[in-house]
Parts: C-alpha cells; structure tokens; sequence
C-alpha cells in the first residue's frame, strides 16, 4: 500500500466557494413595523361578573324598572348601578339553586301570595301583616324553586298595579311582606335570589317612592308647575307638602314591627331623606348600626351588602371611609365592603367597642384600589395605629400598608409614612415583626433615597439578631430584605461597605443563607471582571459558605448545579491583572475549597489553562508559570470523576502545554488520557449513546491533534497511534460503528503524517513538527504503513460485524471514502 | 243623578292648630243639574268620647259602656247663604276659625288622639240645605288638631335620658331556671321625655346573656285612664311594637334603639281632669326557650319564664 500525496492548499483553494462581499447582513432582522398586542386582560370570573353569561334564571326582565323612570340616581352613579346590576345576575348566577326550595315558617308569605293578596287588598287592618307568624307549625315546607320566583314576580306585578291604580297601602304592604322574607335564610342557596328579586322590588319602591315626592315638590296639587329641583337640591328647596308626604312614608315604614324587612326598607327610601335632612348620611350611620341587631350572619351579610349599595345613591357619601363603598369596584368586594361601612361609619365608637378591627383594616387595605391606598395613607396609618387587637398582628397591617403603597410609583405622602413607620417599628423588640415590617418598606426606602433609614434598619436587625439568634420564618424574612437590598444597589463594594451587612449575611445559615449568597454572586458577576482583592476575598468567602451549604442543606440536583454553576462564573470573572502568580494561587484555593464539585473542578482547569495561554502570549519568564499551570491541571484533572470530562480537559492541557512548547508534558497527557480509557470500567462507559459518541469524538480529535505532536523518538513515531489502536482491541463495549469511525480516523491520520507538508502546525512553540522531523525517513514509512495495513484490516471486521445490512453499507462507503482519500489506487 | 260633595282641606296632612290659624279649604259639589238650596253650612264638632270596658270598670259602668264625652268646640257657619249651584262642579271656598281669642268657656284644644278608651277627634261637616223635596248633602271630614306652637313652651329639645340595665336580679317576675342560673344582662339608654316629631332614640347593649336570645323589642305602651265616677279606671295597652334585637346577637356591641311615633296613635301625655293619657317605653327581652314555642302569640305586656323586661315611663311633648 502506498499513501497518496496531498497538496492541503491547492485542494482547499479549489474546494472553496468563491466568495463575494455581501451588501446587507442577511442576518438582520427586516424592519417590521411591530405592532404592539394588547393581550388578552386577565379575567377572573369571581370578581368580574360577565354580563354576556346568560345565567341558570331568566332574569333578563327582573333587573331594570320597565314602568318608572328611575331619577334617583346622581349624577356620576351611573357606573355603581351598572355594576349593581351586574352583580345582581352574577349573584344568581353563582348559586345556581336545586329545584325544591326549603323554607320555614317565616317564609309563609310566599305560600299564601295568591289568596294572600285578595285578603290584603280588601282589609286595611295593619295586623293582617302579621299573620305569617299564625303560622305555628314547626319543621321546613318545600316550595319549587321556579314556584317561588315566580310568585316573587307576581309579588312584583301586583304591586306595581296597585301602584299605579293609586292604592299605595296595598303596594307598600306587598313591599313589607317581600321584606319580610328576607328574614328566612333557610332558603340556603336560594338566599341570594331571593335577595336580588326581593331587593328589585324594594327599589321599585324606592323609585316609586322618590317620583311620587318629587312631583309633589315640583307640582302643585292642581298641576300648576311649581319649579323644578335641581340635582343637587336641598331640603329647603322641598315644599311642605311634599316634604309632609315623605315623612308620612319614613312612618309607615318605621312601624314595621320585624328589625330586618324595617331596614330593607327604609334602605329603599334612602334617597327619599335628602327632602328632608341635608344630611342624609346620619341615616346610614344608624341603618349600619342597626344590621347590627341582626343576628343571622347570611342575612346580615346581605343586609350589609344592600346598605353598601343603597348608600352609593346618595350625593354626600363622599365624605370619609364611605367613599370607599363608591369607588371600589365590583364583584365579591362588595361584601367586604359592607364590613367596611360598618366598620367606616361606626368609627369613633368602633374603636372602643369593637375588639376585632385589626382584621378588617387588614382586608381593606388589601382591598382598597392603590390610588385610594395613597390618597388616603395617612388616614390608613392613623387607623392602623389605633386598632391593635388580638384579630390581627398590627405589624402585619403595617406590612401590608407597606407592599400596597409600594405598588404605585408615586406617593404623596411617602415621607412622612415610612418616617412614622420607621419610628414605630424601631419599638418593637422582636426581631420576627420587626422584619416583616421592615421588609415591605425597603423597596419605598430605596425609590425616595431614605439613606438614613437603610442604616438605621440594618443596624436594628443587627441588634436585635445578635440578642436572640433567628428561625424560619424571620429567616424567609431577611432574606428577602437582603435580596431587595442587592437588587437596588448597582455596586457589590457599596454593599459590602454597608454597617453590619456582612454581619447580619453572617449569621444567617440554611436556604435562605444560600439563596442570598446566589444573589451576591449573581450581582457580582453580572459586570465586568473582579479585580478588587478584599471584593474576591468576600466573594470566596460567599462562595466557600454556598458550596458548603450544598452539602448541609438537602438539595436536589437541579438545584444543585446552579449555586456551582455561579461559583464557576465567579472564578471565571476573577483577575489579579498581571499578578498571575496570585491567580493560581487563588486557584489553589479554589480546589481547596470546592474540591468536591466536579464542574469547579472543571473552570478551575480551564481558568489555569487559560491562565497560562496568556502568559504565553506575554512571553516573559514564562515557562515555570506554565510549567505550574500544567501542574496544576494535571493534578485537577486526576480528580475529575466524569470520564468524557476528564477527557477532554486533558486533551485541552495537551494543547496548552505543546503550544508552551512542553512536548514531553503535552505527549504524558496524551498518554495518561489514553490510560484513563484504558483503565475505564466497561460498565462505566456504555451508560448511554452520549457518552459514547462523546469519546468517539474524544479519538478523532485526539487523532487530529496527533499529526501535530511531535512523534516520540525513543518509543517510536507511531507509539501513540498505536496505544490508541491497541485501546480497540481491549475496548469490547465499541459498537462496530465507532470502531470503523476510529478506524477511519487512524487511516487518516497515518496518510496526514506521511505527507511533505501537513495540513496544519502547532503556531509558535517553535519545535519541530513531525514533517521536518520524519518526512522521508524510510523507516518511519514502514511503520506508517504497516500501521495502516493493521488498521484497515481492523476496519474490514468491524464492517463485517455489523448486523444491519443498511449500516454496514453506509459504514462500507465511509471506510471506501476514507481508503480512497488516503491511499494511491495500485 | 244626585249631586255628590266633598270637602277638600287646604293641607294634605289636614293637621291644624286651631288658635292661630284658621281651617280653609273648599267644598266641592259635582252635579249634573243646577242644585238649589236653603244655605251651606260647615260644623266643626271636637269631642273627646271615652269608654269604659272590661273587667276593671264596675258592673253598671261595664252595662253602660260609655263615659259622656266631653264636647270641646261645637261650632257652625254659614258658608252661603241659600241659592243656586250651577251644574258641573262647583267649588266653594271657605275659611273658618275655630277658635276665637275670646271665648274662654271652651276645653282645652286637646291634640287629635286615636286610643283604645279614649278618642280625641275633631269633625268638619258640611250641609247643604234642600227644603223637604230633597234630601240635604252631607259630608263628613276629620281633621288633625296639633296643638298651638305658641302655646308650647320652650322645653329644652334634648331629651333627658335614663339609663337602664336588665339582669336576672330586676325582674319581678318568675324566670326559667338556666336564665336565673346563667344570668344575663342588658344595659342602654333610652329617653323619657321625647318630642313626639322626633323618633325614640337610644341604645342598648346585650353584655352577657347565658341563654341564647331570641329577640329584643321595644314595645311602646299607652296608659289610659278614665274618671268613671268616683273611681278612675285605667288600662294600658300595646301601641306599637318595634324589634330591636333579631336573633343572638353580638355580645357589648351598641344597638341603637329607634323608634318613630305613630301618628294618631300617640299625643302629648295628657292629665286632663276627666281622663289622662300616659305612655311607656317598654325594653322586652326574649330568650330562646323551648317552652316559649307553646305560647306562640301571647300578649308581649305578659311576664312570661322565658322573658325579662324594663317598663319606663315616657313623656311625650309637642315641641315647636
């Protein structure tokens, strides 16, 4: 066999493409109007009723007064009755009722509704009301549901007639009788139908009720116009007479015995004070207090509800915590919101009274939208301030303020908020609360440059740790605290400088130790190298406690990879500049400390490596530095336990070393690679095909890199080659496929290395390549050849072992290729 | 067709005072035909009538049923004098004063009162004078006596209020054995002077009770009494119940009471020499009980195991 002779330049100047200077960057993206998509808004169907959703109940004709011309409405409360009416067929909607209806004894008006009204019309008699309590029998009737709203809608139509045949003692004793059945919550789910249906027609009433005054007001009594009332009149504006007729209606109501339908109703007639009092408010305020009487947590959640709603209608609710009520939106808050004018409006006697308050400040300001949360801070802190009861830790209201008041950029009243906030909380001695309180005003602190603040916190938290060490959940706390704090500064040296920021990072231990150190090493490698040494120092330390906390805190191995994965970008950005010396020593340190991290391991050798390219590149008094490099890689690398891994850094160590010029360190590299395959477990390397084709890779670079190691002389040129072909033979778990690969590869490589000129050298090590050293050496020929021989028979039985005739053929056509390339056709 | 008439007062509320201001308003007659007659007469009759019923009176007193009433204004004009009334609808006007400064021998204007036992009531009655062929029109209106505004002293409008506590240990009355045992008590406020345009306003608070409670009502009471002879009969009675308390509710949390006057129904407390009307405030408490389900309509007044209660006198005023 005779190797075929190449010219490597002629043929990869003829192979080449013809090249041509391009005018624009095919890669840059064309300019493309992008237009910006809106999204989709998040929908929540609990909050935002959908008033498209057609709901279990026809109650299309139920909402909306079809007869009356609703005025009652200031101007501006359009949207609150929208949303009211929404929430209406929201409510019926979300409890959607089984066909049977339980009710008790109290609901016996709707029993009775058909002959009922007969009796009702014809006596005048006030007791007659009563007589649903005649109803004596004990234990729940049934009553269909579809039965009962539809008498609830025959209810409705009868007292709309009655009405409009003038006959308003039949009306208003209707109304008082569909009260009244908001007494019975032993409906269950059907209550909040009953209440929607129930409270239409209490605001019939209402509207009836308030056209009826208004015409009186407006119209004399033969129908000789008066004047007419602006929207926003006053009580002096209203005549006698209609100011006596109004009057005559706020009595007849309040004659209604039971507490419940009494409230309901004169809740109907809100709007109707406003031609009395100009002050309508005050009603409202007694109407919360009022509910109160009502024991029934359901109906009185409802009562609330309804009070909420009703007091939207006035003009002047504005005033104090009411205006909440008009300006929060829609859905479930409602309920919160009818705690809250409890809560708002009883205010002054609330507090003294009322022990529970805590909790329901808490909800509110949870609640609250943000700009009310800032226009209203300081009366939010007054209020937090003076309710600290066993409901609620009043720090956590604090906190809460905090975070809400943090969502908004700007806030008027930020200052003085976080200042009083700041004093409050520096009494408190318990770390835990201190913390939490803490925490939700670092971001405020940061955006308005409160410097003075940051100090004063750290060195509370730093006192107050150092007396008593902490636990979980104040942990959680700092951490968070301590990550905020990273996120605001753009400088680790600003952070480190901070009093007591190491001391308190000290003393920290566990996950959250080690999610704070990730963020420091995060920050830290974000910019440029790092250069300052007391920087690298903490940093090390940093790291060295977040290795260490890779061992003591149980982690999973995703979790696992990145705090390594951090440290190794830590190293990477390390530089002493031209101090290299330091370098490795620091590297030293490295594997000192994270000795038991393979993927440390890993940067460590390529920092070294690199380390001492560019010592090379500087040329000056360089050899024992990189003669320590190698060392120091070759050592490191012995400790890497991934094979392919250590493979490769091997390989890469050999390059740096023949590029100094180390040919003997570069060959025992070679060779100690060779001999770690050697020495590999079978079972160790057949774990999957990734593996091995990454050593199929590793033998075909380690054959491209042979050509340009210089052969060695004492051993023989193709000493190496053939450990590499004898590690075939002792390889058993090689699939056919990779041996003929790796057959290919050694032919190629034999044929380079008898070549005149090689395709490629090793640039400036300034030692002599195989070419100058053995081109035309008869004897190196033979070996070459006799080699080849070798191998090629080698390739011919792996083919021939192969199973799948389709392989076999295409690894028969690559090793024809490969022969073809190689030799001279004889 | 016979001619129709009625009487239309100038004030929708019909509610005048006498001494100071006249009662005007007009007499309607609709008629097909022209109506002739002798003269149009208005009467304004006031009367305070009184029975005496029941138990408490003596045996004639109970036979006879009723008190003579006492006649407070009796008093008739001529409206027009006789003529014609065109057909169609015809309006005639009127003004009256019911009281002269000067006349002296009349009662005191007592204010309209719609009792039990005692009535205060005040009737305009217009005629219309058809000689023997005809059947004279007649119509009958009442109308509301307040009395005057310048009568009415200058009382110091806030109420003066008394503050009442329920226990286990105030009520005179047997209770049932856990209530006695458990104990209970409800303190408040509540006003005994009050202005009759202005609501009953207190308040009260539940600050333990043992036994759930079923309902806390304020039940306002009127205390008639009648000088039947020698003897003065009384009897109190339920004007107007008002729930206060639906259900157990919160522990020493403040309730407001409130209560609005019935119109009619009440009036100035009264110490006329022939009769006098009184009022009461009555704070009932009713416990959960099964025995209570037995009795399941009594009268509230009646002391009952599974009830507590506070009666307080009540003066009602009429204020300017």
């Amino acid at each position: 066999m005779e190797f075929r002779a190449r010219d490597y330049k002629a043929e990869s100047e003829a192979h080449a493409l013809p090249r041509k200077r391009a005018d624009g960057d095919p890669l840059s993206a064309p300019a493309v109007d992008i237009v910006e998509d809106k999204g989709e808004e998040f929908f929540d169907p609990l909050r935002e009723p959908n008033s498209n959703v057609v709901g279990s109940l026809d109650t299309e004709d139920d909402i909306g007064h079809p007869s009356v011309v609703v005025s009652t409405e200031v101007p501006g409360q359009e949207n609150a009755k929208r949303e009211w009416t929404s929430f209406k067929r929201f409510l019926m909607q979300r409890f959607p009722v089984s066909k049977m209806v339980s009710i008790s004894a109290m609901s016996d008006g709707i029993l009775r509704s058909g002959k009922g009204y007969e009796k009702l019309s014809m006596s005048t008699d006030p007791d007659e009301l009563d007589d649903s309590q005649k109803f004596s029998e004990e234990g729940i009737r049934s009553i269909a549901r579809q039965e009962y709203i539809s008498r609830l809608k025959e209810f409705k139509e009868k007292f709309a007639d009655a009405w409009q045949s003038g006959d308003r003692v039949t009306s208003l004793k209707l109304a008082i009788k569909v009260a009244k059945l908001l007494t019975d919550t032993s409906v269950g789910q059907f209550y909040p139908t009953l209440f929607v249906l129930a409270t239409d027609i209490m605001e019939m009433l209402g509207d009836m009720v308030w056209e009826r005054v208004k015409q009186k007001a407006e119209y004399a009594e033969d129908g000789t116009f008066l004047c007419s009332l602006p929207a926003s009149f006053r009580a002096d504006d209203v005549g006698l007479d209609a100011k006596e007729t109004c009057n005559n209606w706020f009595c007849k109501i309040g004659s209604v015995k039971e507490l419940l339908p009494r409230i309901y109703l004169e809740l109907a007639l809100l709007p109707c004070w406003r031609f009395l009092v100009d002050q309508p408010i005050d009603s409202i305020q007694r109407l919360v207090m009022m509910a109160r009487g009502v024991a029934d947590p359901l109906a009185c959640s409802y009562c609330r509800l309804y009070i909420a709603r009703c007091a939207q209608k006035l003009p002047s609710v504005d005033t104090g915590m009411i205006h909440l009520v008009s300006i929060a939106s829609s859905g479930l808050r409602k309920l919160l919101e009818s705690a809250v004018v409890e809560f708002g409006l009883g205010n002054t006697e609330a507090h003294g009274s009322n022990p529970s308050i805590s909790i329901i400040v808490h909800n509110l300001i949870k609640e609250l939208p943000v700009d009310m949360v800032n226009s209203k801070t300081i009366d939010i802190i007054n209020l937090i301030e003076c309710c600290n009861d066993y409901t609620l830790d009043q720090c956590l209201n604090y906190r809460l303020l905090g975070f809400r008041l943090s969502e908004s950029k700007y806030s008027l009243h930020i200052v003085t908020v976080v200042d009083r906030v700041i004093r409050v909380v520096s009494q408190k001695d318990m770390l835990d609360e201190y913390l939490k309180v803490v925490d939700a005003y670092v971001d405020l602190i940061f955006q308005n440059h409160m410097d003075d603040h940051l100090v004063k916190i750290l060195d509370g938290i730093s006192k107050r740790i150092c007396n008593k060490g902490m636990v979980g959940d104040e942990l959680a706390c700092l951490q968070s605290i301590l990550v905020k704090l990273l996120s605001h500064f753009k400088n680790l040296e600003d952070i480190f400088s901070l009093n007591h920021f190491l001391e308190i990072l000290d003393m920290m231990y566990g996950r959250s130790r080690m999610i704070v150190n990730m963020h420091i090493l995060d920050k830290a490698t974000r910019g440029g190298l790092i250069c300052d040494p007391t920087t690298i120092q903490l940093l090390f330390e940093v790291s060295q406690a977040l290795n260490d906390s890779i061992d003591q805190v149980n982690v999973r191995d995703e979790d696992l990879q990145q705090p390594a994965r951090m440290i190794s970008r830590f190293i990477d950005k390390v530089s002493y500049g031209a101090d290299r010396e330091r370098h490795l020593a620091f590297l030293v340190e490295c594997r000192r400390a994270f000795g038991s991290t393979n993927e440390l391991k890993e940067t460590l050798v390529h920092s070294s490596n690199s380390l001492a390219v560019k010592a090379l590149i500087e040329r000056k008094n360089h050899l024992d530095f990189l003669k320590s490099c190698i060392a120091f890689s070759e050592v490191t690398i012995s400790s890497v336990t991934a094979l392919v891994r250590q493979l490769k850094l091997y390989l890469e160590t050999a390059e740096v070393a023949l590029l100094g010029g180390l040919v003997s360190h570069s060959d025992g590299l070679v060779q100690s690679a060779i001999s770690c395959m050697q020495s590999v477990d079978l079972v160790d390397v057949s774990r999957g095909p990734t593996d091995a084709d990454e050593t199929l890779n590793f033998l075909q670079k380690i054959c491209g890199f042979l050509i340009i190691l210089p052969g060695n002389p004492e051993k023989g040129a193709v000493y190496t080659p053939k450990s590499l072909f004898a590690l075939l033979n002792s390889q058993s778990w090689m699939t056919p496929r990779m041996r003929a690969r790796i057959c290919c590869a050694m032919i190629s490589l034999s044929a380079t290395l008898s070549q005149k000129n090689l395709p490629y050298h090793a640039s400036k090590s300034g030692i002599p390549s195989n070419d100058i050293l053995f081109y035309g050496n008869s004897a190196y020929f033979g070996e070459l050849v006799s080699f080849s021989e070798e191998v090629v028979r080698k390739l011919v039985d792996a083919i021939k072992q192969e199973p799948s005739p389709v392989a076999r053929g295409s690894m028969a056509l690559e090793a024809c290729n490969c022969i073809a390339l190689s030799f001279k056709v004889s | 067709m016979s001619p129709a008439m009625e009487i239309k007062l100038s004030r929708a509320s019909r509610v005048y005072r006498p001494s100071v201001e006249p009662l005007e308003g007009k007499i309607i007659v609709k008629s097909t035909s022209s109506v002739s007659h002798y003269g149009i007469r208005l009467t304004v009759n006031g009367s305070v009538s009184m029975k005496v019923r029941g138990g408490s009176a003596g045996i004639i007193e109970s036979l006879v049923g009723a008190v003579k009433p006492i006649t407070i204004v009796s008093k008739s004009i001529e409206v027009k004098p006789s003529g014609k009334i065109a057909s169609g609808t015809t309006e005639i006007p009127f003004s009256m004063m019911i009281r002269q400064s000067g006349d002296d021998n009349h009662e005191r204007f007592y204010e309209t009162f719609h009792g039990a036992n005692i009535s205060i009531q005040y009737l305009l009655t217009a005629d219309v004078m058809r000689g023997y062929l005809h059947k004279p029109l007649s119509t009958t209106m009442e109308f509301i006596v307040e009395s005057d505004k310048a009568e009415l002293l200058e009382r110091p409008v806030s109420p003066e209020m008394v503050i009442f506590y329920i226990t286990q240990d105030t009520q005179k009355h047997p209770l049932l054995p856990e209530l006695k045992a458990g104990g209970f008590r409800v303190t408040g406020r509540i006003p005994t002077l009050c202005s009759l345009s202005d609501p009953i306003s207190g308040e009260l608070v539940v600050e333990t009770s043992v036994v759930p409670i079923q309902s806390i009502d304020v039940h306002l009471l009127r205390i008639e009494s009648i000088l039947s002879g020698e003897r003065i009969v009384t009897e109190t009675s339920l004007v107007q119940s008002t729930q206060i308390a639906d259900g157990d509710v919160c522990r020493n949390m403040t309730l407001p009471i409130y209560v609005i006057l019935p119109r009619l129904l009440t009036c100035p407390t009264s110490l006329a020499g022939p009769f006098s009307i009184e009022f009461k405030a009555s704070i009932v408490i009713t416990f959960e009980s099964q025995l209570s389900k037995t009795h399941p309509k009594s009268d509230p007044r009646t002391p009952r195991l599974w009830m507590a209660m506070e009666t307080l006198p009540l003066e009602l005023i009429r204020t300017r």
